[in-house]
């Protein structure tokens, strides 16, 4: 398999960008899920609201085994999540090997809602449920 | 990203999820690159619409973890409590670029490299639930506190791309 380290993150990782593997606005979403408000810091990006769980003694380390693996706090439900490793073909023959980071998410979170449709936007905590994927 | 809940469907042991032409954006590095130097021609804030398919399929192995808080500072990852299983997953993709100009499909699977499903809570249901629970002893599952590291699996040699997610490589 032809790999190119340099375009291991392209094809999902990159295209993870949109959710960025974190919670980002969800445009037409009443009630908005929360970041956790933790995370790990990746310099230069700053603080990524995720944490990465895995092995201990792993060299670069994983945040702990049991570190939290939900990006969306005030929640209640199902989380899988799994590190994987694959190839792709483009339309040009291309292969690319391929790293994915994928989560999802279902049940019940308090997240954010408009509290007042007068106001610039300000939030209320609002109950609600749902289904969500990073990629 | 918001999905259907129809997307996905859990079953005692699998967790699968289906969707089709879901919109992203390909925006070239991860995590998004912070201005100035543009590499390779591309510019760190290019966004390109695109759209991606695809089936993955999460499986439980072994047993349980019960994991309750060890920690109450909000910005800990060991802040929240649940049953978490260790998990495989494999799955298959496709995406193009919604101007038609690249596509491309693929698969991936875990490979040994570390998965979890389960069951959690964090955020305002910690409490709520931790004393829901806190008279329920007992179970055949192992409890630790999510600050222990006891019953990692190893997941081999693993290298730590300069990014997001440390994985298993090998590269011929």
């Amino acid at each position: 398999m032809r790999s190119s380290l340099g375009l291991l993150v392209a094809v999902f990782f990159v295209f993870t960008a949109l959710a960025n593997a974190q919670i980002d606005p969800i445009p037409n979403l009443t009630v908005q899920p929360i970041p956790v408000p933790g995370g790990d810091l990746l310099p230069p990006y700053g603080l990524f609201n995720q944490f990465l769980p895995g092995p201990s003694n792993q060299n670069p380390p994983f945040d702990p085994l049991n570190a939290e693996p939900n990006g969306i706090t005030n929640f209640r439900g199902v989380a899988a999540m799994g590190y994987t490793f694959g190839s792709a073909t483009d339309n040009h023959g291309t292969v690319y090997g391929v790293i994915t980071d994928i989560r999802v998410y279902q049940g019940e979170y308090v997240g954010g809602e408009t509290a007042n449709a007068n106001s610039a936007g300000a939030t209320k905590s609002v109950r609600s449920r749902g289904t969500f994927v990073e990629i | 990203m918001k999905v259907p809940d129809s997307a996905v469907q859990i079953s005692d042991d699998t967790l699968t999820i289906h969707l089709t032409d879901v919109p992203v954006v390909d925006a070239f590095t991860f995590p998004p690159a912070l201005p100035p130097a543009p590499e390779n021609g591309i510019s760190p804030v290019t966004l390109i619409p695109a759209r991606i398919s695809f089936d993955i399929t999460y499986t439980k192995s072994g047993t349980p973890r019960q994991i309750r808080p060890a920690s109450r500072d909000p910005l800990s990852p060991l802040n929240w409590g649940g049953e978490m299983w260790d998990a495989t997953n494999s799955g298959t993709f496709s995406l193009h670029y919604n101007d038609g100009s690249f596509s491309a499909s693929g698969d991936f699977s875990s490979q040994g490299n570390f998965g979890e499903m389960g069951t959690e809570h964090n955020g305002v249901f910690v409490d709520h639930d931790e004393k829901s629970a806190s008279g329920i002893g007992g179970g055949k599952s192992s409890e630790v506190q999510a600050q222990t590291s006891q019953g990692a699996k190893q997941a081999g040699k693993t290298v730590l791309l300069k990014g997001h997610v440390p994985v298993k490589l090998t590269i011929e």
